[in-house]
């Protein structure tokens, strides 16, 4: 392996002169299980690597309002967050399936999001739950949302001497309940053939009914009992990993159910316009037929598994499988 | 029946707290003064000329000791069809070709300075499938090779794989039901948590001396002795010692490319040179499982019972030749004799791509055969109207039967296999809902006592006692981390009347240990465990000789309970063993006692026409299990796995376990996730995040039958258990998915794109 210096600045501020002052030679360490890696391979051989592990405040989880999670809290951390369970639960679904304990004890959100891989498992949670990513260098600090954040594979909004200091998610609306499913070939260590994020507001009164609180139904069937209820989603938010050169929301498809009437075959449709929209490739590691197949078949059943968290809200079951 | 104290026990392996603890010493941590670091150069092209190499910017980068290619090393050959070198010269014929190696003061120098080295090449056309390399006017993979009649270039191997006995044809012609089907096993690997890698090292005299890792340390002392000989040296000594193995599964029964160029770099530096794989050359400059295509057919009659088995399979070689080439050997073993079949035809072709080529792995071509010929089992009984348990039984083998290829079947557990599996799974209310849900098993038949592959089958065994009475095995065999040492221990134990932390286990080195043929084929526990307890019952007759004298009693009423030899007849005569071999050794004139044995076993090897009793027993088994399949994925989950082995006798149940489970989890590895993906003869997946072996997480809850059928030839029973706990799995797991969703998979890895493929054809 390549030899580096290692340096560990204790504030932002001087984390921000440095990589000013290395320029190009320097790259940013959080966990460094994705850096590591890279160097290892010889796919970056940087003479300096900045860790940001010894800067204060920014591996904390807080809630003001809205939720801010910093760049260095780990995937151990969101796991083990109750608050992110039961309100922003597709993003605890993310870390629970990320790499291994192991893995999930040192990797950082912030480095998930900054490698820019179309397969990050955090990605498509951050872009359903409405993330903004705040954005620092010695200069200025601006904020991006999520949407705007992936360049392409590889590639973010980052400029050279930026660093991602904060992300930011609102509270979510009332009735919302959100879901991640990863495709995988083995359940731990392995990156997903396919991701696939849901996000659904429904209309308040219609969920207190009280029948359906304590029902145990599949929620199909609930669904269908509650059609003539005029069960409405309100906002809607869905995205796709692996599906296109990065993390993707699938704007059409939100948009047939927005404002909508839930219903099977509304939803059957909402997943078969995800999977038009979508670009998925042939890789050794999926065939596009069958990520395309797969979005329409997951993106309903996270829609459904969404539906079910507003519902039975006491039931917070994660998708192990789909089964 | 007899009570045992060692044997039938389930005592952790005598290594484990070392292991887990990091305090093991593994060939990555083995260092020695002046130790210099070699790597090797890979050809970049899958087949090419080489037009020029020059190395002579990286000979001077500082650190550098010597640079080597094909064009300045002797005339070293190596495999056993002798058609591989260390590096090539004039030709490289797949992307694991060795173009020129480098030894350096330290690692990361060595790869510097192959970045040095400028190779110019002409690229030649490829052929990576065997069908199209075996066609007229195919690129050749070695020029001067020459087959057939008319001795005329062919990329197809001299190798005539056939068996056959009875009348194929006949019998097909009288069937009342012949399938007929193609099924396909392709490249999965290993996986040995240990990466490969070697310490090579020369003496003033020239002497040498191999720190190894290897299953076959007393053939592996042999080649290298060849290789010493070309390279000049001949009447000089080689020396094989082993360190701990990180694992063997096969993949070290034979010698490497990486192991010849580790001696030629130290005979050149003078110095130590140590060559460590990493994980990336693991997966890409090793040899894996041998693929095949496999087309099979097989008859029955209207009552079920099989009339024909007929085989004809191509074998991918890749471009050199290892033990893969010599896997129909064994294939010829379930093929013949796997469940009773009368009329068996089996013709095999090995044939030469720019793939990579194959080795042992687990096994031995045994789970290539049995997938073919399990998975049609169900699609024959299914053409017959009959439960596939009920076909299974109606034809499985019993004791004392002698099969097509002359194999004399001495004890056979199948049929009670069978019969627990079919109870523990429920299997007649279980089976053929098609709702998503479904059942399947699949059986097995391997070598339980030894193979003979080579000339001997033998292994040998030295015992010494010390004056405290701590007993010092050294023994032939190889321990990788399967757990042969403890069951020697064991056996030897459990002979000598001590205890098993009295037994201290040596097998690490070819100076001191007796020869023995290798850690292959499932023979360590009764070969070795023969031998070993040959070896401890000529100690034993000694210490009664020597006990005689001084509790004045007769040998024959003598006998050794928990360190105390003691009389039959009034147990109140009795002395401390330690007592009596202080005795012995300190007299005037003393004695200390030591002990041999060779054990050989009276197996037969196969004869021109591939038959004869290859093993003096025969190991069964039968999977089973239950899955579900998500018919919108494609997934398929396990919900259940049992697994029923007659094992003879378990020497240690828990260590027996651990080989069911391991073996059962690389089968369901190879049966779902597992498969190395070449593309034009490169490895794509060299890596454990895109080469799905399965993790802890993935592994089922295995139930586990030990059925104990106490061979007549096996110590204290026992038949070998290495791996048959893979042969039946991927057969098992395919038939399953067809009782729940009615669909068959014929290639491997079963995948989720592979059933829903199928799925939407059915539905079509
Ligand atoms: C065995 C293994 C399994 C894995 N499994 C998964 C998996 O299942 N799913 C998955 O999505 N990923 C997986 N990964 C990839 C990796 O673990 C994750 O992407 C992880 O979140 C990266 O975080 P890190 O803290 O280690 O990042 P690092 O490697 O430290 O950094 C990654 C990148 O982010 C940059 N960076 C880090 N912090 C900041 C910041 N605050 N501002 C600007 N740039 C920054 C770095 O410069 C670098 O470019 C796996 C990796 C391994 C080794």
């Amino acid at each position: 392996m390549k030899k580096f210096d290692y340096l560990k600045p204790k504030s932002i501020e001087e984390a921000l002169t440095l990589l000013d002052q290395y320029g190009e030679k320097a790259k940013l360490i959080a966990g460094g299980t994705d850096v590591i890696v890279m160097v290892k391979q010889k796919t970056m051989a940087p003479e300096v690597l900045i860790s940001l592990q010894a800067i204060p405040g920014l591996n904390e989880i807080n809630y003001n309002g809205f939720l801010s999670i910093g760049p260095m809290v780990t995937h151990r951390m969101i796991e083990k967050s109750e608050l992110i369970k039961k309100d922003y639960s597709a993003l605890a679904d993310a870390v629970s399936w990320l790499g291994s304990i192991q893995i999930r004890n040192v990797a950082t959100i912030g480095g998930n999001i900054c490698t820019a891989a179309p397969s990050a498992d955090t990605a498509t949670p951050l872009l359903v739950l409405g993330t903004q990513v705040k954005i620092k260098s010695l200069k200025e600090e601006r904020v991006v949302p999520i949407e705007e954040f992936f360049k392409g594979p590889g590639e973010t909004v980052l400029k050279k001497g930026e660093l991602i200091k904060e992300l930011m998610i609102p509270k979510p609306l009332p009735n919302t309940g959100s879901a991640y499913y990863k495709l995988q070939r083995r359940l731990a260590l392995d990156l997903p053939i396919l991701g696939v994020s849901a996000l659904l507001s429904l209309d308040k009164n219609k969920v207190t009914c009280a029948d359906m609180l304590c029902t145990t139904s599949p929620i199909s069937s609930i669904l269908h009992k509650m059609e003539e209820d005029d069960l409405v989603c309100k906002e809607v938010r869905i995205a796709l990993g692996v599906a296109a050169p990065t993390p993707m929301r699938a704007v059409k498809a939100e948009t047939l159910l927005r404002g909508k009437k839930l219903s099977d075959e509304l939803l059957e449709e909402v997943a078969e316009t995800a999977a038009k929209e979508a670009q998925p490739r042939d890789s050794i590691r999926g065939e596009a037929w069958y990520r395309r197949d797969m979005i329409k078949v997951l993106v309903k059943r996270m829609a459904m598994k969404s539906i079910e968290r507003v519902i039975q809200p006491e039931e917070t079951v994660f998708p192990e499988r789909l089964w | 029946m007899e009570e045992f104290i060692n044997v039938g026990k389930r005592i952790p392996k005598m290594d484990a707290e070392e292991k887990v603890t990091g305090k093991a010493i593994y060939i990555h941590d083995l260092k020695i003064p002046g130790m210099l670091h070699g790597k090797i150069l890979y050809s970049p092209h899958p087949h090419a000329k080489i037009k020029s190499i020059d190395t002579s910017k990286a000979e001077k980068l500082p650190g550098v000791k010597a640079v080597l290619t094909g064009y300045n090393i002797p005339p070293i050959k190596f495999g056993f069809y002798k058609d591989n070198t260390p590096l090539k010269a004039n030709k490289v014929c797949s992307l694991r070709d060795e173009v020129a190696a480098v030894a350096a003061t330290d690692l990361d120098i060595a790869e510097e300075a192959l970045d040095l080295i400028k190779v110019e090449y002409e690229i030649l056309p490829g052929v990576f499938d065997p069908e199209e390399a075996m066609k007229e006017g195919a690129p050749l993979i070695h020029e001067e090779h020459v087959g057939g009649k008319e001795k005329k270039p062919t990329n197809v191997l001299n190798l005539p794989w056939r068996l056959i006995a009875g009348d194929v044809e006949e019998a097909r012609k009288n069937s009342a039901f012949v399938a007929e089907d193609r099924f396909k096993v392709t490249w999965v690997t290993h996986c040995c948590m240990g990466t490969s890698g070697c310490v090579a090292q020369f003496d003033l005299k020239n002497n040498l001396t191999v720190y190894s890792i290897t299953q076959i340390p007393s053939l592996e002392q042999r080649d290298f002795t060849e290789a010493l000989a070309a390279m000049g040296l001949k009447g000089k000594k080689a020396r094989v010692i082993k360190t701990m193995i990180g694992g063997g599964f096969g993949s070290k029964l034979d010698t490497y490319a990486f192991e010849y160029i580790a001696i030629l770099l130290a005979f050149k530096t003078r110095k130590p040179v140590k060559i460590v794989f990493s994980r990336e050359e693991e997966f890409f400059a090793t040899s894996p499982r041998q693929p095949a295509i496999i087309d099979i057919a097989q008859g029955c009659t209207k009552e079920g019972i099989l009339t024909f088995r007929d085989i004809r399979m191509i074998l991918d070689n890749g471009a050199y030749t290892s033990w893969g080439a010599t896997t129909p050997s064994v294939m010829m073993m379930p093929i013949s004799s796997l469940y009773k079949v009368p009329n068996v035809r089996y013709i095999a072709k090995c044939v030469y791509t720019n793939n990579t080529y194959s080795q042992a792995m687990r096994g031995y071509g045994n789970p290539q055969a049995t997938f073919a010929i399990d998975s049609q089992m169900d699609i024959l009984a299914e053409m017959a109207g009959i439960d596939p348990l009920d076909f299974r039984l109606r034809n499985a083998n019993t004791p004392g039967e002698v099969t097509p290829q002359n194999f004399k079947i001495v004890s056979c557990g199948l049929r009670e296999c069978i019969d627990a599996v079919a109870q523990k799974l429920d299997w007649r209310q279980s089976r053929g809902k098609r709702d998503g849900r479904g059942v399947g098993m699949a059986s097995l038949i391997h070598v339980g006592g030894g193979a003979r592959v080579y000339k001997s089958d033998g292994c040998g065994t030295i015992i010494k006692i010390d004056d405290f009475g701590t007993v010092n095995v050294f023994t032939g065999a190889t321990d990788m981390g399967q757990g042969s040492d403890t069951v020697i221990a064991q056996i030897v134990a459990e002979e000598l009347g001590v205890r098993v932390e009295d037994v201290v286990v040596t097998h690490t080195d070819t100076d001191i240990c007796p020869w023995d043929v290798g850690a292959h084929a499932s023979r360590t526990t009764f070969v070795a465990g023969n031998s070993a307890r040959g070896a401890a019952k000529k100690v034993k007759e000694q210490l009664l000789e020597i006990a005689a004298k001084s509790i004045s009693e007769s040998p024959e009423n003598l006998d050794i309970r928990d360190r105390t030899i003691y009389s039959k007849k009034d147990p109140e005569k009795k002395s401390p063993l330690g007592k009596v071999l202080r005795a012995a050794h300190y007299a005037a004139g003393g004695s200390m006692v030591m002990g041999e044995y060779f054990y050989d076993p009276n197996n037969e090897n196969l004869d021109r026409e591939f038959k004869g009793n290859l093993s003096v027993t025969y190991a069964y088994g039968t999977h089973g299990v239950e899955v579900e399949v998500d018919k919108e994925t494609g997934q398929v989950k396990i919900l259940r796995y049992v697994a029923a082995h007659d094992v003879g006798k378990a020497i240690n149940p828990m260590l027996l376990e651990g080989q069911v489970y391991g073996g059962a989890t690389q089968g369901i590895g190879y049966a779902l996730t597992e498969r190395l993906i070449l593309q034009n003869g490169k490895v794509m997946n060299p890596n454990f995040l895109d080469y799905k072996m399965l993790t802890a997480k993935d592994v089922p809850n295995f139930e586990t039958i030990v059925v104990e059928t106490n061979d007549e030839f096996g110590p204290f029973g026992a038949k070998g258990i290495g791996e048959p706990g893979l042969v039946p799995t991927a057969p098992a797991i395919a038939n399953a998915i067809y009782d729940a969703v009615g669909v068959r998979i014929k290639d491997l890895p079963i995948t989720p794109e592979k059933v829903l493929g199928a799925l939407k054809e059915k539905a079509k």
